[in-house]
């Protein structure tokens, strides 16, 4: 188990006394997650942007679209890049410097939940084959941590995608040449959503905050696209899921995913 | 600084400047106080089209120890910009602009906090630029004082800023992203309204010494205006009853 | 606006308050001759003195003030507790075990351990150290059940009330023993859950309404309707 401070350990007794009479220390049911606000558009001068509100965890998602070179093995497809970033006033005990190795893999685990979707076809973002290419990235800053900021900022990419322009390149002398006011929506092929669960003692509860974050056993993050279909899965944590536990899971995430899709949905809808 | 060539026109004229603004407007100017759970104290601001947000955590524990001061607190200022906060992607990492703006900063704030009462602790002041549109720093300042009031952090006074400039020949309050580039001077000011200093202050251009002088007290009339809008934020928050503190 | 008591007004950092040469107290400073706010608060100018009573901030220690500390650590002959300010609060061994006695680090954990709950004193508070703290008297000393909770330090003389009016309210309506910190922290035991939970609620409306004219009245009504 992880390391705990001292305070903690009366948390995490306190957290398994409601567990096991089926309660939270939010009041929320073991598979409900916090309320889930988005608004697009926060940034108006970057190419697509979102902030999400999940609980009081609260992620700014920005997309900056620009030429680049494509990677050496796919020549065919453009970039797409996801960073993440615990700003220090998210969090008393947020540090400045590099991104430490749990802020990379929120970054690599959000990068994947969307690439091995396909949410966004890429083979439509090529100038020329093996020399330009578009690339679109994904800047996630965490304002607010109260946990979960896998989900987090998953959501407040996915819609900032969503609603982004992408601009009109042309190849002039081998070089792109922006051409003006003729940006056009993205290219989305199915939405994935992402849901975390957590494991405290036997108990699987869905999008722990902060407080049930740091008494976590294992954690699981699933990806699942619209057509309800898994595409990306990342275990974390000192402990492990039974076979029984990760099976459950997969069904929470399902059904959630559903239901998150549809909020993502409805906020995303305004701005096409 | 500037001198750029542009098409814009930086003056028409009927005084006019680029965006509409006459020679001694400011942009449009909002706060809203305490947007952030965590953070100790925090503010939000709009400054034309910069979107700042601040926030303030101390006083608290320093560590490293050795980097604490057995006699008075010591103040410590972050000012970074998102990614996507100006037209070409910025790489994350601290650009050395930015550790020279914090630096900056830093010292504009210093002369206003009463350090001394919080002797071995820290007070740390974050700013993130989401959106850059000419004059961040000033409007990072603006932000960071209202944080700093909203943390319960005792000053001798608040801090207000705001640039002044020349461009088209003439003196101009609030330089936007455009007059920047291809105008003949910037000058950021900080200024603490009710103690009469100037905390901040720094030039990008070429002016003469009455240039200088009336351009001073340009922006300071500039300080104080938005010092009014600081001030109702916080109103707002704290003086105002049926609204949840 | 809420209405003020006359004599008193609403003050932001840098406001200047007056030019009399009053005693200073809290959260004031003098500049020249001008009086000047260092807070968001309402300013209390009185006959011989000036101070700001201020809206917010973190707990500073005071002497003679009664705080609710939580053990972190154990150190040489000293335990060191969380009091919900910038600064630990440093336990003597000896305040405990008696003057001129050495206890073993065993012995002090034994006695008081990390995450154990204290009401204490604050003893001594000089700038060059950590403020020290006591359980030395009758009513101080560990605390050993109820729950923990946190309100901002500005807001505990709402809590307390006109002579422990409102605090007293609130235990003889739930049956809860409340034991108030003037640094924010605050510990709610009662044998029946709901007076617990009743309790807890009153105290949370105490904080989010802190600044209401009425809010008495609102607390009453609130532990009156949930039933006895």
């Amino acid at each position: 188990m992880a390391n705990l401070s001292i305070i903690d350990k009366l948390k995490r007794s306190k957290i398994l006394d409601l567990l096991q009479e089926g309660k939270r220390i939010d009041d929320r049911a073991l598979d409900e997650p916090r309320p889930l606000v988005i608004d697009t558009g926060v940034i108006p001068h970057a190419n697509g942007s979102a902030r999400a509100r999940l609980g009081d965890t609260e992620v700014v998602s920005g997309i900056k679209v620009q030429p680049d070179k494509p990677f050496p093995d796919m020549g065919d497809k453009g970039i797409f890049i996801c960073t993440a970033e615990i700003l220090p006033l998210a969090h008393p005990s947020a540090e400045t410097g590099p991104p430490q190795p749990n802020v990379i893999e929120i970054a690599r685990v959000v990068d994947r939940g969307i690439r091995e979707s396909g949410m966004i076809d890429l083979s439509q973002m090529v100038l020329q084959k093996d020399k330009s290419v578009i690339g679109v990235f994904a800047d996630n800053v965490v304002t607010d941590h109260d946990g979960n900021l896998f989900d987090a900022c998953s959501y407040a990419a996915v819609a900032a995608i969503i609603t982004s322009k992408i601009p009109k390149w042309e190849m002039k002398d081998d070089k792109p040449v922006l051409i003006e006011d003729q940006a056009s929506d993205t290219p989305i092929t199915t939405i994935p959503i992402s849901v975390t669960m957590g494991l405290i003692g036997e108990f699987i509860i869905v999008d722990p905050n902060l407080d049930e974050w740091e008494c976590l056993d294992a954690r699981i993050t699933i990806t699942t696209n619209s057509d309800g279909n898994i595409v990306a899965l990342q275990k974390g944590g000192s402990d492990g899921f039974s076979l029984e536990q990760l099976v459950k899971c997969a069904e929470l995430s399902i059904a959630i995913g559903k239901k998150i899709r549809d909020i993502i949905k409805q906020a995303t809808e305004g701005s096409k | 600084m500037g001198g750029r060539e542009t098409d814009v026109v930086l003056l028409d004229e009927n005084g006019i400047r680029s965006d509409g603004r006459k020679v001694n407007e400011t942009r449009k100017v909002t706060i809203k106080v305490g947007v952030l759970k965590n953070a100790d104290g925090s503010a939000y601001i709009e400054f034309g089209g910069n979107k700042i947000l601040a926030g303030v955590f101390g006083p608290r524990d320093v560590h490293p120890k050795h980097m604490s001061n057995p006699d008075t607190g010591i103040l410590r200022v972050r000012y970074h910009m998102e990614p996507f906060s100006v037209s070409e992607r910025k790489n994350p990492a601290p650009s050395r602009r930015e550790i020279e703006i914090s630096k900056v900063l830093k010292e504009a704030l210093e002369p206003a906090v009463i350090l001394e009462k919080f002797p071995r602790t820290a007070i740390d002041v974050y700013l993130e630029v989401l959106q850059a549109d000419g004059g961040t720093r000033c409007a990072a300042l603006d932000a960071a004082s209202v944080a700093l009031a909203d943390a319960g952090i005792p000053m001798r006074d608040m801090v207000c800023s705001c640039a002044a400039g020349k461009a088209a020949d003439a003196l101009i309050l609030d330089v936007n992203n455009e007059e920047d580039q291809a105008g003949q001077a910037d000058m950021p000011i900080g200024y603490m309204p009710n103690l009469g200093k100037i905390t901040l202050l720094q030039l990008d251009g070429v002016l003469t010494t009455d240039e200088f002088k009336k351009c001073i007290e340009l922006g300071i009339e500039g300080c104080k205006q938005v010092y009014e809008i600081q001030k109702n934020a916080l109103r707002e928050k704290y003086f105002s009853s049926g609204d949840n503190n | 606006m809420k209405k003020l008591e006359s004599k008193k007004r609403y003050v932001l950092p840098g406001d200047f308050i007056t030019t009399a040469p009053l005693r200073l107290q809290d959260n004031v400073v003098l500049e020249g001759k001008r009086v000047i706010s260092t807070t968001i608060g309402l300013s209390d100018v009185s006959a011989d003195s000036v101070r700001v009573i201020s809206l917010n901030g973190i707990y500073m220690p005071k002497i003679d003030d009664l705080v609710i500390g939580t053990i972190q650590s154990i150190f040489g002959n000293s335990w060191f507790a969380d009091i919900n300010s910038c600064y630990q609060g440093m336990l003597l061994g000896q305040d405990v075990f008696g003057r001129g006695s050495y206890p073993t680090t065993s012995e002090m954990k034994e006695r008081l351990d990390k995450g154990d709950i204290i009401f204490a004193r604050i003893a001594n508070s000089d700038r060059q150290r950590e403020p020290l703290i006591s359980i030395a008297d009758k009513n101080l000393g560990k605390i050993d059940s109820g729950e923990l909770i946190k309100i901002p330090p500005t807001k505990i003389p709402r809590l307390i009330g006109k002579h422990g009016s409102m605090i007293q309210t609130i235990e003889a309506s739930t049956n809860a023993t409340i034991t108030v910190g003037q640094n924010g922290f605050i510990v709610v035991s009662c044998d029946e859950t709901n007076g617990l939970l009743k309790a807890l609620a009153a105290i949370r409306m105490i904080d989010e309404q802190a600044h209401l004219v009425d809010l008495t009245d609102k607390v009453k009504k609130m532990l009156e309707f949930n039933g006895v």
